[in-house]
């Protein structure tokens, strides 16, 4: 048996243990907490697979990807509702209707980072940024909690927003080990143009549910952009990294409906209402490392 | 128990809605692969060579190149370069893909509908609120195939109109175990989990745009059904069955409850099926 198929073969029968360990668990909390702990093993454990699948990542200056640029287009159809500075709650996300996927050309929504970088190198800089914001806005909101300023907190909230918290950030380094890996800089910070909306936003959250509503409509916008880049990107390892990171984000999704009292799974196919334009990655800085 | 029944109904309606719309624009996305499937047919016969040299290519590539989510070094090279030979060359390879996708979607359908058959699940003793889970999630695994179904025909293949063969023993072996909501739970988790981790592995590697489109666009989801499951499964084995209502008793429930539903920051494919599992022989 070779390392991967060890490696798959632990991963499997870890992965087992979690769910049986989660079907055999008692309702007491410190139980619960030990479930969690083996969720917490599992997350891990998909480490060394996203691991290789990044240093899989083809060189993305190579003439392919340059191709993409012109093959494709990426994400034009929500550019408008950005750019005219609509509220984050005002724009459509996993419960709004598939738009059909609609794509345009890719050079015009990539005017200010330059012709010179790659379509997926900016797919994947906008997705780091993507993350890195849902990370500050759980950081912010688990911080707010802590400081009673949103009222009683569920257990069972503030362990998701940790949890989601968490994995967002695992998303951000993922895509950052593929920007490092094509030679250049991670994107560290939120993506400016959602940041500023979503600050807005999150200044009038004075409850638990307030949060969720913005958590789930962050989250739909992650699910919704990842959907449309599965279709966008040019390398395979990227759409492998995207499709292991969209079905997450909808998962985060139904959860929260669950909590918001809405039925969780709406949808029979995914929905691309709400996607991240790529002219959402305007002001992130593609600087070569 | 707390259960809202009008204010379900009220939900499921505006889902229903939702989903209508939805429907109309998966049938416009649809509609673009029958058109492309005929543009395709309209140039000319596939060449039978070149299909069986891309699609032992393609097999040899799935094998040893694509395990769990990343994608062999050159393989991405190697499928720009194979889907570059020709414009045909890329079905024949999507289809089996697709008709093995159509049959774990035509089993979940079969395996829902026996689910509601029993007392526990579709009857007086079910918990309202996974009744209306089970029934509506059998229903969008009825859309899935469909979908997957007509994409097959957009690209000159054919229809799967069976279950994929070796979940089905899966399921013929567990049907007479099926004493409780639980074990229900259990089972459609393994062909939901199944079904997100087989989707996840297509997306990187069909070759058709709307092919990847769809499938990408039924693999989240699945991942949702598995999500609710996973909580669901958690609250049963916790004796807090009389909890899973709509809206949840959030305050109540335990920390741990809030995370169960979605394990791993990335989604696996170690439970992918075979993409050639399904496919009509």
């Amino acid at each position: 048996m070779t390392d991967t198929e060890n490696a798959n073969t632990d991963r499997a029968a870890r992965r087992g243990t979690v769910l049986s360990g989660v079907a055999d668990m008692a309702v007491t909390e410190s139980e619960l907490r030990s479930a969690t702990s083996d969720v917490a093993d599992a997350h891990r454990d998909t480490f060394p697979q996203m691991r290789a699948s990044i240093a899989q990542w083809e060189e993305l200056e190579g003439e392919s990807t340059r191709r993409a640029l012109s093959r494709r287009g990426f994400l034009a159809t929500a550019g408008a509702m950005i750019a005219g500075g609509v509220a984050l709650a005002a724009l459509p996300a996993a419960a709004a209707t598939r738009s059909g996927g609609t794509i345009a050309a890719a050079r015009a929504g990539l005017p200010a980072m330059g012709s010179d970088v790659p379509l997926d190198v900016v797919v994947a800089g906008l997705a780091a940024s993507l993350e890195n914001l849902a990370v500050a806005t759980y950081g912010a909101a688990l911080k707010a909690a802590g400081a009673h300023k949103l009222g009683p907190v569920p257990p069972a909230i503030a362990n998701f927003a940790t949890v989601a918290m968490a994995q967002h950030k695992d998303h951000a380094a993922a895509w950052n080990s593929v920007l490092v890996r094509a030679r250049y800089k991670p994107i560290t910070a939120a993506n400016p143009v959602y940041a500023s909306v979503v600050d807005k936003d999150f200044a009038h959250v004075t409850d638990v549910a307030g949060v969720a509503e913005l958590a789930l409509t962050l989250e739909g916008v992650a699910a919704a952009t990842y959907l449309e880049a599965i279709k966008a990107l040019s390398t395979p390892a990227a759409v492998a990294i995207a499709a292991s990171i969209q079905p997450v984000e909808m998962q985060h999704v139904a959860v929260l409906n669950f909590v918001l009292g809405r039925y969780p799974v709406p949808l029979a196919f995914g929905s691309l209402s709400g996607a991240a334009p790529v002219s959402a990655a305007n002001g992130l800085d593609f600087a070569k490392s | 128990m707390d259960y809202d029944e009008h204010g379900l109904g009220q939900l499921i309606e505006q889902s229903d809605d939702i989903q209508a719309d939805a429907m109309r624009a998966g049938r416009a996305s649809l509609d673009e692969v029958v058109e492309r499937g005929r543009e395709r047919r309209a140039h000319g016969e596939i060449d039978n060579e070149e299909v069986e040299e891309f699609s032992t290519r393609r097999a040899a590539a799935l094998r040893h190149g694509l395990a769990g989510a990343g994608a062999a070094v050159g393989l991405g090279a190697a499928i720009l370069a194979l889907s570059q030979t020709s414009a045909f060359a890329a079905a024949p390879g999507d289809v089996q893909i697709l008709q093995t996708a159509a049959a774990i979607e035509n089993l979940a359908v079969a395996t829902y509908g026996v689910a509601l058959t029993l007392p526990f699940i579709g009857g007086a003793a079910a918990n309202p609120v996974v009744k209306t889970f089970v029934t509506k999630t059998r229903q969008q695994h009825v859309e899935h195939a469909a979908a997957f179904n007509a994409s097959i025909r957009a690209l000159g293949g054919k229809p799967q109109t069976k279950p994929d063969p070796v979940l089905l023993q899966v399921v013929d072996k567990a049907k007479p175990t099926l004493t409780s909501a639980a074990k229900v739970v259990d089972l459609a988790i393994t062909l939901e989990n199944g079904a997100a981790e087989t989707y996840v592995k297509d997306a990187a590697v069909l070759e058709d745009l709307n092919a990847k489109d769809l499938t990408a666009s039924i693999m989240g989801v699945e991942a949702q059904h598995v999500a609710i499951l996973l909580a669901v499964r958690a609250l049963l084995a916790g004796g807090l069955g009389a909890d899973i209502t709509l809206p949840p008793p959030i305050a109540k429930l335990p920390a741990a409850a809030g995370s169960v539903g979605f394990p791993n920051a990335f989604y696996s494919t170690t439970a992918a099926r075979p993409a050639t599992e399904g496919a009509v022989r």
